[in-house]
């Protein structure tokens, strides 16, 4: 596995354009918004004391913006991963790349773990850092500069960061629940081509149908809702509970916030300590063994 | 202590029904550049990407000591190839590409890969996208060659160069790649531009070996009579395996025999060197076709 680093720098090499105008351009939106556009304050906000405006303001302009960051980067990085297979053969560079020596198991690997979990993870950091810039603009601009910097930022940096670390160790969580449905969009991509998508998304959905209403079996439409729901709690609110501490305040929340992540983060723990998790590895695995045969038998080359 | 390179022992390959390689036994020892001739379909690439791990077939087939299927990755780190297809990736840069291989590689020289791109027009800036296909080419064989590997595979390799890119290439390979340990099998159906280079010769006619010789043996073995028309019939009598032109006018035919012919047939033509192509031809032609009618 000494090649893992090397491949993982071919994905940076390959895709750091795409990955900087996914964080660049919503950004640079967001200033030019911010800058130029009108801001208005719900009244729900207006009945709040200004110290509770301010810190509102700015902590959830930094989590929004951090928000925005992961899942635009994610989204587009599980869609790119689907392609993964048969990605060499657009510009036919497959065979330069098959004789090269690195094995077909890491040159897997490596693009899964750079897309799957580093890029959303490094993006989340960079939102988080836009949200701090980004927080003193919407601040400084409907309140003050000195409200942006009377801000608790001892609270918020600590939320923030504990926020954002509770989606960063829950990453990998979600990627191994939704790991069946990514390999298996890659291998259809491989087995089928451009119909990869089309294939699974109509075999998943018409199997769902036809087992459900023909079998009376829902066994299918139900691993996929639970798959699906397992990660999206995996990532935050596992714990089903508000992290609004002992008073409902801005302040109150924020401090709360730290051990709310932790508790989430053990909840999501509990809930992958379970056979379904087991049994989605399990398909994940043997989906990842056959995309390793299929290249070793250098299907890629010829089909 | 074994020097083979190389040892395929019955080795078939098939795709589907069709079996591309078909039961090939052959040796390449060390210090050899070995041509691997055929037309196109005999199986040239099969067997090339076989000895590299990427196709899987049946019989025995070792490439410096090692399983190419199951040893591919430590194989390639001794063995370099370059596939028919030699495209490298569009969105890259040249010295990215070092970079990259470097990492991959431990037997990659970027030094050595910067000083054979010095020699052609493909700076080290450029991206891959702006190159012509002769200059990705020459960008691919400079990346290739600068691989401190034991066994160079070329599946036609210079595909796409103009001549005096070949001619710097081949030059390059054997003063500077080849030096008595190193071996390099090359396929190319430019014949006439590599016999020189060559001290063997593998033929493969529709999945099979039906040639596989040292240039030396070829010539002892195969003898070329250039001869008059006026002595075609008999020259034809004496079952020659090619009778063909070697230039204008009555004076410009030849027949290739394997082995000598009877003294006098050989009193009728003089014995000339058997040409690669001619003994290609004659070695692989389709029986349907008679090429020995003029």
């Amino acid at each position: 596995m000494n090649n893992l680093i090397p491949l993982m720098r071919r994905e940076w090499l390959q895709h750091r354009f795409v990955w900087a105008m996914l964080l660049l351009v919503p950004l640079g939106l967001a200033v030019m918004l911010l800058s130029f556009g009108q801001i208005e304050m719900g009244e729900a906000m207006a009945e709040r004391p200004p110290e509770d405006v301010a810190a509102v303001m700015g902590s959830m302009t930094i989590v929004i913006t951090a928000a925005i960051c992961f899942l635009l980067v994610w989204i587009t990085s599980v869609f790119m991963t689907s392609g993964l297979a048969r990605r060499d053969h657009g510009d036919r560079s497959v065979e330069f790349w098959l004789s090269l020596p690195t094995g077909h198991a890491e040159s897997y690997a490596a693009p899964l773990l750079v897309h799957l979990l580093l890029a959303p993870a490094v993006a989340l950091v960079v939102g988080l850092a836009g949200g701090y810039a980004l927080s003193l603009l919407v601040v400084s601009r409907f309140l003050s500069l000195a409200d942006w910097l009377s801000l608790p930022w001892g609270h918020i940096v600590a939320a923030t960061l504990a926020v954002a670390a509770r989606v960063v160790a829950g990453l990998p969580l979600a990627t191994l629940w939704l790991s069946p449905l990514i390999l298996l969009a890659v291998l259809c991509n491989a087995l089928f081509k451009r119909w990869g998508l089309p294939v699974l998304v109509v075999g998943l959905g018409l199997g769902g149908v036809v087992l459900k209403y023909v079998f009376g079996q829902p066994l299918l439409s139900q691993a996929l809702a639970r798959l699906g729901s397992e990660a999206a709690t995996a990532l935050v609110g596992a714990s089903q509970t508000a992290p609004t501490g002992d008073r409902p305040s801005a302040l109150g929340t924020l401090k709360a916030l730290p051990g709310w992540a932790a508790h989430d983060f053990g909840e999501a723990l509990s809930a992958a300590a379970s056979p379904a998790m087991l049994g989605a590895v399990a398909v994940a695995a043997a989906l990842f063994a056959a995309l390793v045969y299929w290249r070793r038998q250098g299907a890629g080359m010829t089909g | 202590m074994n020097d083979n390179l190389v040892e395929a022992k019955s080795l078939s390959i098939s795709y589907g029904a069709k079996r591309a390689v078909d039961d090939v036994s052959f040796n390449i020892p060390k210090g050899r550049v070995v041509g691997l001739l055929g037309h196109n379909g005999a199986g040239k690439s099969t067997l090339m990407r076989a000895m590299v791990g990427l196709a899987q077939g049946t019989g025995g087939l070792t490439v410096l000591g090692l399983d190419p299927c199951k040893d591919r990755v430590q194989l390639l780190q001794n063995a370099c190839y370059i596939p028919d297809v030699a495209i490298l990736p569009r969105w890259a840069r040249v010295e990215e590409l070092i970079s990259m291989m470097s990492g991959l590689n431990p037997n990659f020289s970027a030094e050595r890969a910067r000083q054979l791109l010095k020699r052609t027009s493909v700076g080290l800036r450029d991206k891959v996208k702006t190159l012509s296909k002769g200059m990705m080419v020459q960008a691919h064989l400079a990346l290739t060659a600068a691989i401190d590997a034991r066994l160079m595979i070329l599946d036609e390799p210079t595909l796409g160069l103009d001549v005096l890119s070949r001619k710097a290439f081949y030059e390059m390979l054997i003063d500077e790649w080849c030096d008595g340990e190193r071996s390099v099998l090359i396929s190319t159906h430019q014949v006439e531009e590599i016999e020189s280079l060559l001290s063997d010769v593998l033929m493969l006619n529709e999945g099979k070996l039906v040639l596989s010789i040292s240039l030396e043996d070829m010539d002892r073995r195969f003898v070329a009579l250039s001869h008059d028309s006026a002595v075609a019939d008999a020259m034809s009598a004496a079952h020659p395996l090619l009778r063909y032109r070697t230039g204008p006018g009555p004076a410009g035919n030849a027949a290739i025999f394997d082995g000598a012919p009877p003294e006098h047939v050989m009193a009728l033509g003089q014995r000339v060197r058997p040409n690669l192509v001619d003994l290609f031809v004659a070695l692989t032609r389709k029986p349907e076709l008679d090429r020995t009618q003029f």
